[in-house]
């Protein structure tokens, strides 16, 4: 242990590029070192690819009649169903593994502006969350339209509108581990976080209980219906557009994480 | 240096801290004395920024700390051992700690050679057992060097030699000129442990006292004397300059003579004398005592069994 005289002056203020990339730093070795993450990822990345290829071969082999209604990019949307809900649960964690444990406070007690805290978080799940995204999102695509292609129905990437429903796809990941990082640091228990986001993720189901045309209209604010006009090929014309509906996608994460943000500022730890 | 001014925390109707206010000096290791639920570890997370006081204030070398960038360098903090995730390693733990405020990989290995951790940094710490912990959260809360030091109930669950490390480590810490402010409601430990009280109650303050003085004068020091002529006894030895209070059960209690001279005049004076018992009261009954109005949760029969724990098991 060196004696207090010896130590290194913390007088200068390290610029704030420094104390950011420290934190991200930080929540990056935090994310790199438990095996939940792993786990996670791994049904992040199996369960799209498997239950798109599963939708793709059903499809090519239905009977040429009543084919030409469907659009050839839903098998990938459908693939990352269980997907999207993983990785929420992945930045669900992020926050309420510390609230289970106890670490929040070492953490916040390290780093007092919890805000910074909160948007290391989101950005480190968030990257990595588009990242797996993208590299899901074009891995099923190929395999999809491979398996179309064999029975004459495939698309090609280059093919008008493809590219951005692609990339839109992996987005979808990104939008849902932000919501959950934001749920996971409002209500801080796991199971609380992972219901609040099954329910944002699933409440299409329920809204579709509601009667014409209530059930579109209030539909189209979900993520659901909003990813789906996002990445379809041909959107359908009774909902949001596409931009409009992207709009729809970033605004629950921003919600979200501005709620979060609000309510960690004031909470004891 | 710690100071807390005036600090209240009130959860609705609960007071947790009721107008504290204290100061925690460099160079000395201070000890914070209270009976369970006294106040000691809110007053701790209102220092560290974590839990906001309802009024008043409470100061690290001067600042609050949520205004300090990269605060580890100032205050280093452990206060729950289990508080690490169970799934990363020690190694791991210590390095995302550090990262957050620009430490480097070195200082982390020295901290594990420090707590003596270095054989299992590679060992994930929900394995560890809780005088691990301690150990890694002393390691933690040694990260940045810092000249504040806050320990909360830092000796639960050790063992002796974990205990007798813990202490050194403190009284070198505090030779090196750092504040450290440890809590504890043994006052036993402390008693060993600290140069300084600060002892509170129902989180108010009781005693801010250096531990000597606080044992020099909590330790009643008297003999019990029983004699079927003890009115007389006790003018004898009025006039011998000792003081006498008689006791309920017809006892005299002196101070100021010891039982061998009191004998002594007795026999002199042909006094027959039935009992002659030297008594100390102990630390630990001058902290019950101290502490007693204050003590939260009671048991029913105020027996031995409340003093907290025996010097044998717990020095």
């Amino acid at each position: 242990m060196t004696a207090l005289e010896s130590r290194p002056a913390h007088t200068a203020v390290p610029s704030l590029a420094i104390r950011a990339s420290d934190v991200l730093t930080s929540e990056w070795t935090k994310l790199r070192s438990v095996r939940s993450t792993y786990w996670t990822l791994l049904i992040v990345g199996v369960t799209p690819i498997g239950i798109s290829a599963i939708v793709a071969l059903t499809l090519a082999t239905q009977p040429a009649a009543g084919r030409s209604q469907i659009d050839p990019l839903l098998p990938s949307f459908i693939g990352l169903e269980y997907a999207v809900l993983a990785i929420g649960v992945l930045g669900v964690l992020a926050f309420s593994s510390e609230h289970a444990t106890g670490m929040i406070r070492t953490t916040f007690a390290a780093v007092p502006r919890r805000r910074a805290v909160l948007a290391a978080k989101a950005a480190v799940a968030g990257t990595v969350a588009l990242i797996v995204g993208e590299l899901i999102s074009f891995a099923s695509f190929f395999l999809v339209q491979a398996i179309l292609s064999g029975h004459h129905r495939g698309l090609s990437v280059s093919h008008p509108g493809v590219p951005g429903a692609v990339l839109a796809e992996g987005i979808l990941l990104f939008v849902c581990a932000m919501v959950g990082v934001g749920l996971g640091a409002m209500i801080r228990h796991a199971a609380g976080a992972v219901a609040a986001l099954v329910g944002l993720i699933y409440l299409p189901a329920i809204l579709g209980l509601l009667p014409a045309p209530w059930n579109d209209r209030i539909g189209r604010f979900t993520l659901f219906y909003a990813a789906q006009q996002v990445v379809a090929l041909h959107p359908r014309t009774d909902l949001f557009s596409p931009a409009l509906s992207m709009l729809v996608l970033i605004a629950w994460p921003a919600a979200a994480l501005l709620t979060a943000a609000f309510l960690i500022t004031w909470r004891d730890a | 240096m710690i100071e807390v001014d005036r600090l209240s925390k009130r959860f609705g109707p609960v007071t947790a801290v009721d107008g504290l206010s204290f100061a925690v000096r460099p160079g000395h290791v201070t000890g914070f004395l209270g009976p369970n639920g006294a106040g000691k570890t809110t007053t701790m997370l209102i220092i560290l920024g974590l839990d906001a006081p309802t009024s008043g204030t409470a100061l690290v070398e001067g600042r609050r700390y949520q205004g300090i960038i990269r605060p580890l360098h100032e205050v280093g903090s452990l206060l729950d051992a289990n508080a690490v995730h169970g799934g990363r390693t020690a190694w791991f733990h210590l390095l995302s700690v550090a990262q957050s405020n620009g430490i480097g990989r070195r200082r982390v290995t020295e901290v594990l050679q420090l707590t003596g951790l270095d054989a299992v940094a590679d060992r994930r710490a929900g394995g560890f057992s809780l005088g691990m912990k301690q150990r890694l959260g002393i390691a933690t809360a040694l990260l940045g060097d810092p000249p504040v030091l806050m320990f909360d109930e830092p000796v639960n669950g050790l063992d002796t030699e974990g205990i007798q490390w813990i202490r050194q480590l403190f009284k070198s810490l505090a030779a090196e000129g750092r504040t450290v402010f440890v809590s504890s409601h043994l006052m036993s430990e402390m008693a060993l442990t600290a140069d300084h009280l600060i002892i509170i109650g129902r989180g108010r303050l009781i005693a801010d006292t250096p531990t000597d003085r606080f044992v020099e004068s909590s330790s009643r020091r008297d003999v019990l004397v029983r004699s079927p002529r003890a009115g007389e006894l006790a003018g004898l030895l009025t006039a011998r300059g000792a003081a006498v209070v008689p006791e309920d059960d017809g006892g005299l209690a002196v101070t100021g003579m010891d039982a061998s001279a009191i004998g002594d005049l007795a026999a002199e004076n042909g006094i027959a004398v039935h009992e002659l018992v030297p008594r100390h009261a102990s630390l630990e009954e001058a902290y019950l005592d101290i502490t007693s109005d204050s003590v939260e949760y009671r048991a029913g029969v105020p027996t031995a069994a409340e003093v907290p724990a025996s010097p044998g098991k717990d020095a």
